[in-house]
């Protein structure tokens, strides 16, 4: 009896524990095929070791792609900070637009990455999208949006910003509305200005909460796929071939399936040693805001 | 008489806290024990080990002289009213109350059910509510309900923690009154957890003081009372609090407190120069009644309704007494004041030390 | 005093303006897409606000009249996020129970796999998935894309929902247990219930997680399982660009996460920041 009783919780989590290990399976067998020459030219792979990383490595694509994973990933994480914090400062003097408009914040956050991908497509088109005959009164009427390096990157950070600033907004929002109140009132009374207030309490209290969102967010971009596949699909030229687009590009495109792979293994590294960083920073953050409310 | 409920050596740790620490516990057949004991002491573990719902790591748990090892608590046949009240959030109280009434061990017909609901709700005063979703009950309402939920079904044993602590003053009074009498209580085991020592006198056939995962004393109220182990549980019992005028034991087996001025011969079972403190409920001293005579100033007197609490300075030290209003008329700080106390009244026990309260050291007289 | 109040005003109205502007920025998109999706072919690329409105968009992609048989997408996207959901919450709520009830070996490192899901890259999974599919002819079915998009719904049920038993006191059920019920009943009639609201909200922020998939379907289905993401991207393709048919397909394969996100907006709301903010 005594055993069954200890035994209980483990019968509860099998399934969950055989279904993990059926979506690890894969993991795993990614992680060997690494060390393997395997393609559809080639079914019958050689053990290569390490070579398929050295290539990696050594290839100017793979830093290419690095470099423009970064940007990408710096460039949205940190807009959509900004404007997300913005929007949820805003909505928080809930005012009777700003209650009205919260309503339908999470309305870009519900739509598929790449749908969003494809509405704004259509939008930055030169010649017949509505962007440039907006800018036209501006004089700005030809822009080349997602045919110029730059402007790629950009029109793609800009479809991620536009996707996903609600959710730094949401979790900033939750944030402000848990902030406890005397510190404020304390500030009040002490007849303290609303920059000084905004500086040295709503900020240092708020940051632990915009810093999960930007953990995540950053995170997320790292491994973006979704919106340069239906916006630029990696072009022109290589400017916009974040990791997973070339991993996708080796491994579907052209079928080499252990090199495909040995690339998002690198980027999962990248993803894993940023997040440890973040969360740790996380932790003295918290520390700080916690040190902030108790005054 | 037969023992209902038995633990035995029981040991329960949490992480790196003791719960409880060898618990030894005996509950005659149809008996009403009162487990005293601050919080943190061990009291809802002890519950919730009879009730199965905690495993100990070692000790023995016997109910009905069987042992428990292994037995659910669906089938070990106790009901438990929670300190947190534990009903279900999402029912009416009504149907909390009917919840064992519909159980597979306990079920009744609706019919039946819905009698015996009635009578528990009557008897508790909770009769207009229980249509009521229990989010919209006042905590003291709730603290009826789920008393009632324990006592709308048999039990082998009622396992009772705090169940009037959230019950308003006068309301709590009158529950305390009426408990015992009411029917199932009268014939059924019960174990009843209480912080409040008024209560536990009140209620308990027999008390157990449980202190640090331990019952340190148990016995009738009179036994704890007049012969309590220790400072401790003398503290524990009695407001005002029992007064303890620390002092050494003097050659005849006498007490002479620590400035000299308060001498009592007590017939101390203890070597002479002994470290103690003498016990003064109170209640046992009188202004003019017969037994040891003391003398000092008033210092300051607080009526308490029909009684006042006169605070007396005897050379250094101060006790309390509460004396019928009568006799305190007239009384002034600073007034010079005769006490008297029996000396069959007096407790004399080992000076506390850091590591545990004094103990009762017997009198020869 | 009043000149304190009125510039107060003042900047109240630049508030409330900069978020209209933020808004105009978040809704223009999704109006606009409304707008090409009900222009006539014709008129496609002659106009931009005023044109005849027609339905003819949505009946071509309804009526699989190009080629693409968008409905079956659509009910293939139904079929697995809602198998995907519903098996999630078969196998994630009895670990989710026992994860918060009990501390025990193991739990802690299935619970840190799961999340650690959430950051690797999908494709790290995708590309061996889509040899091992075709080995044991799950490409391009119901089972593949159900088992492969546990990836995204399982970790996601198991962690909040681990946090809505956690937030239980444990003493309910323990007073149901003895009030005569067995650990099973005390887990269906009391536990269940009372989660009830959360496992609606994570069940459908879940779904619409599922719905929204793009790598998975894109990849490791053909054209019996696709699913609508990958195919409102298929009328983007061909000679000759047809936008308001993109645009009717876009808004077809958004209408169903943007009426539950605005029904259920506020346990949305919940899920996520809740999701977020513990762990």
């Amino acid at each position: 009896m005594g055993w069954r009783l200890a035994l209980r919780p483990y019968v509860l989590i099998v399934p969950a524990l055989l279904l993990t290990c059926g979506i690890l399976y894969p993991f795993g067998l990614g992680l060997y095929y690494t060390l393997f020459d395997f393609s559809a030219s080639k079914p019958q792979p050689d053990m290569v070791r390490f070579e398929n990383y050295e290539t990696v490595f050594t290839q100017e694509a793979f830093w290419n792609s690095a470099w423009v994973t970064v940007l990408y990933a710096v460039g949205a994480a940190a807009v959509e900070t900004l404007l997300g914090v913005a929007v949820a400062l805003l909505l928080h003097r809930s005012t009777i637009v700003g209650r009205v408009l919260e309503k339908i914040l999470i309305l870009p956050l519900m739509i598929a990455p790449v749908i969003a991908a494809i509405i704004w497509k259509l939008m930055l088109q030169p010649s017949v999208g509505v962007i440039n005959y907006l800018l036209r009164p501006f004089g700005l009427g030809g822009v080349q949006w997602t045919d110029t390096p730059t402007g790629a990157l950009l029109s793609s950070i800009a479809v991620d910003v536009w996707v996903y600033t609600p959710f730094v907004a949401i979790l900033a929002l939750a944030g402000l509305r848990s902030l406890p109140t005397s510190p404020f009132e304390a500030a009040a009374v002490d007849g303290a200005g609303w920059w000084y207030t905004f500086r040295r309490l709503t900020l240092p209290m708020l940051w632990p909460y915009v810093l999960v969102a930007v953990i995540f967010r950053f995170m997320d971009s790292l491994k973006v796929f979704d919106i340069i596949y239906a916006l630029t699909e990696g072009g022109p030229g290589d400017s916009t071939v974040v990791l997973q687009i070339r991993a996708y590009l080796e491994a579907i495109r052209f079928q080499r399936y252990s090199f495909g792979i040995s690339y998002t293994i690198v980027l999962w590294a990248v993803v894993y040693l940023a997040a440890m960083v973040l969360v740790k920073h996380l932790g003295k953050i918290q520390r700080k805001a916690a040190e902030v409310a108790a005054k | 008489m037969s023992t209902a409920v038995a633990l035995r050596g029981i040991r329960k740790t949490y992480g790196k806290t003791t719960a409880l620490d060898g618990l030894d516990l005996e509950v005659r057949e149809g008996e009403f024990f009162c487990l005293l004991g601050p919080s943190g002491a061990g009291k809802t573990t002890t519950l919730k080990t009879v009730a199965g719902l905690e495993l100990p790591d070692s000790g023995t748990v016997e109910l009905g002289g069987k042992d428990m090892r292994g037995v659910e608590p669906y089938d070990r046949g106790v009901a438990m009213c929670f300190e947190s009240y534990a009903l279900y959030p999402h029912k009416s109280a009504y149907d909390n109350l009917a919840s064992p009434l519909r159980s597979p061990r306990h079920r009744l017909p609706a019919a039946q059910a819905r009698e015996r609901i009635g009578e528990i709700a009557e008897l508790l005063g909770i009769s207009a509510l229980l249509d009521r979703p229990v989010g919209r009950l006042s905590n003291g309402q709730r603290q009826r309900v789920a008393l009632g939920r324990v006592l709308v079904r048999p039990a082998r044993a009622f396992l009772l923690d705090e169940p009037l602590s959230h019950l308003d003053a006068k309301l709590r009074q009158q529950m305390r009154a009426e408990l015992k009498a009411i029917g199932a209580v009268q014939h059924t085991t019960t174990l009843y957890v209480t912080h409040d020592s008024v209560e536990a006198l009140a209620l308990g056939d027999r008390i157990g003081v449980i202190r640090d995962g331990r019952i340190v004393q148990t016995g009738t109220r009179e036994e704890i009372w007049y012969r309590p182990c220790d400072t401790e549980v003398a503290r524990a019992f009695g407001r005002p609090r029992i007064n303890l005028l620390p002092g050494v034991v003097t050659q005849d087996g006498g007490f002479r407190s620590a400035d000299g001025k308060v001498e009592l011969s007590v017939g101390a079972q203890a070597a002479p120069g002994t470290d103690v403190l003498i016990g003064l409920r109170p209640r046992d001293i009188t202004l003019r009644g017969p037994g040891h005579e003391l003398t000092g100033t008033v210092y300051v007197t607080e009526v308490l309704g029909r009684s006042v609490e006169v605070t007396v300075r005897l050379g250094e030290q101060q006790v309390s007494l509460v004396a019928p209003r009568p006799d305190t008329t007239g009384l002034r700080p600073d007034d010079p004041v005769r006490l008297s106390v029996r000396p069959e009244n007096l407790l004399l026990f080992e000076a506390d030390r850091p590591e545990r309260p004094g103990r009762r050291i017997e009198k020869s007289a | 005093m009043s000149r304190t109040t009125s510039k107060k005003r003042l900047l109240g109205w630049l508030a409330d303006a900069a978020l209209i502007l933020y808004f105009v920025f978040a809704l223009f998109p999704i109006a606009w897409m409304v707008i090409l999706s009900l222009k006539p072919a014709n008129q496609l690329f002659s106009t931009y606000f005023s044109f005849s409105p027609t339905l003819d968009g949505y009946r071509t992609v309804l009526g699989d009249s190009e080629g693409i048989p968008f409905v079956r997408f659509f009910v293939n996207s139904l079929v697995v996020s809602l198998g995907a959901v519903a098996l999630s919450l078969l196998v994630g709520l009895p670990a989710a129970y026992a994860s918060a009830r009990w501390r025990f070996k193991g739990s802690e490192n299935l619970m840190f796999t799961l999340l650690s899901f959430r950051f690797a890259p999908e494709l790290t999974v995708i590309i061996p998935l889509f040899v091992l599919y075709q080995k044991l002819g799950l490409f391009d079915t119901y089972v593949g894309m159900v088992w492969v998009l546990q990836l995204v719904t399982l970790p996601l049920i198991v962690w909040i929902m681990r946090s809505y038993f956690a937030d239980l006191t444990p003493e309910l059920e323990q007073a149901a247990l003895l009030d005569g019920y067995t650990r099973k009943q005390a887990f269906f009639k009391v536990a269940i219930p009372l989660v009830k609201p959360g496992i609606a909200a994570v069940s459908l922020l879940a779904f619409i997680f599922a719905w929204n998939n793009f790598v998975f379907p894109l990849i490791l289905t053909s054209n019996e399982a696709q699913t609508v993401t990958v195919g409102a991207l298929s009328f983007l393709g061909g000679d000759r660009p047809k936008y308001n048919l993109t645009a009717a397909a876009a808004l077809v394969s958004v209408v169903p996460p943007l009426l539950l996100a605005l029904t259920i907006q506020r346990y949305l709301v919940r899920g996520l920041s809740f999701g977020a903010v513990k762990s």
